[in-house]
């Protein structure tokens, strides 16, 4: 019970939103650094990246550890993320040059999930992928690969395909071609970052509003009554959704990569 | 004409879903008639589902950030 009442008195009454829990304003403010070695400032979000990269590394150092010819369960776990990866993503939309790009399409998957499963982690609640500084990042990384692909594959071609496409009839050509421009170039590496940002924002606060207002009612119920009934559902339907961002962050990790790899497919095959 | 008071972005962001809403809706009805009428390419197609369910939501999530910009 003394737990409910420190949640309680965690909240102000007197401000608008009545008992708005930490979390919420969490996403939307620069926090203050922890520590910093020297002009380097380590934030939350600093942190938990370098975590995440630990992770991912210990991860596949733990599963090909060992070479042997019955490899261990954990390891034919990895083996299996690895070869989903290189086979269904890579070589299935990029084509039979797909595991050249294999490597970059496996780090950024397995980065993604991590830093989006720490929405899940119990103690940590923040995934990490919210703050727009990484999902900009990677996309930018996306959008620098397959620029530079597309110049070196297609020289000059790739720029002229793109602003002159030769299957669209000659009266709407200079319209399409500004328009795929402005798609190629813009748009992509802007809602391939927005896409996960957005999704993991979304799943962050419905987690935050549902258990946290249903914690608080908790706490506001005096008395096991009648309001009960209905705060106990509430905080059930909480802890459902966790099932449902368990699929979502797996999911958008899966897309980003997906769309890594088709955007690098239109680079190195720009005729279709 | 009266102002508009409360939080208009929350209308903005309901207009933006609902386009997205029946796309993605039509993506996911078309994927299942394709997986239903040819198993073996199930694969396929939901890969191609997945990628439609995903150029379909960024408008919806364009809306989700606007609301939180305006």
């Amino acid at each position: 019970m003394d737990v409910l009442i420190l949640a309680s008195e965690s909240c102000d009454p007197a401000t608008e939103i009545i008992c708005a829990p930490d979390n919420v304003i969490e996403l939307f403010e620069f926090t203050e650094s922890l520590f910093s070695i020297g002009p380097l400032n380590f934030t939350k979000t600093v942190v938990l990246t370098f975590l995440a990269m630990f992770i991912v590394l210990a991860l596949l150092y733990m599963g090909f550890r060992k070479r042997s010819v019955v490899p261990s369960k954990f390891g034919v776990a990895m083996e299996s993320v690895v070869s989903f990866v290189r086979d269904d993503v890579a070589k299935g939309t990029i084509g039979p040059e797909g595991p050249r790009y294999a490597p970059y399409l496996l780090s950024i998957f397995m980065f993604i999930l991590v830093a989006n499963l720490f929405e899940l982690t119990p103690g940590i609640n923040f995934p990490l992928t919210s703050r727009m500084a990484i999902p900009l990042m990677l996309a930018v990384f996306t959008w620098l690969i397959f620029v530079i692909v597309g110049f070196s594959k297609n020289g000059l071609h790739y720029l002229f395909d793109i602003v002159w496409p030769k299957s669209v009839p000659l009266a709407l050509r200079w319209l399409v071609g500004l328009i795929e421009l402005v798609s190629v170039f813009v748009l992509r590496p802007i809602t391939l970052a927005v896409r996960l940002f957005a999704n993991l924002v979304a799943g962050h606060l419905m987690l935050t509003l549902l258990l946290g207002s249903g914690w608080i009612f908790f706490a506001a119920v005096g008395d096991i009554g009648a309001r009960s009934i209905i705060v106990l559902p509430w905080f059930l339907f909480g802890l459902g959704i966790f099932v449902f961002e368990f699929v979502v962050a797996v999911l958008q990790a899966y897309i980003f990569t997906l769309l890594s790899a088709v955007y690098i497919q239109t680079s190195v095959h720009p005729e279709h | 004409m009266e102002e508009i008071k409360g939080a208009i972005a929350l209308i903005g962001y309901g207009l933006a879903a609902i386009g997205p809403g029946i796309g993605i809706g039509i993506v996911v009805g078309n994927a299942i008639q394709a997986m239903a009428r040819q198993p073996e390419a199930a694969g396929m197609a939901r890969t191609t589902m997945f990628l439609g369910i995903a150029f379909t939501e960024a408008l919806a999530l364009i809306g989700f950030v606007l609301f939180f910009i305006a």
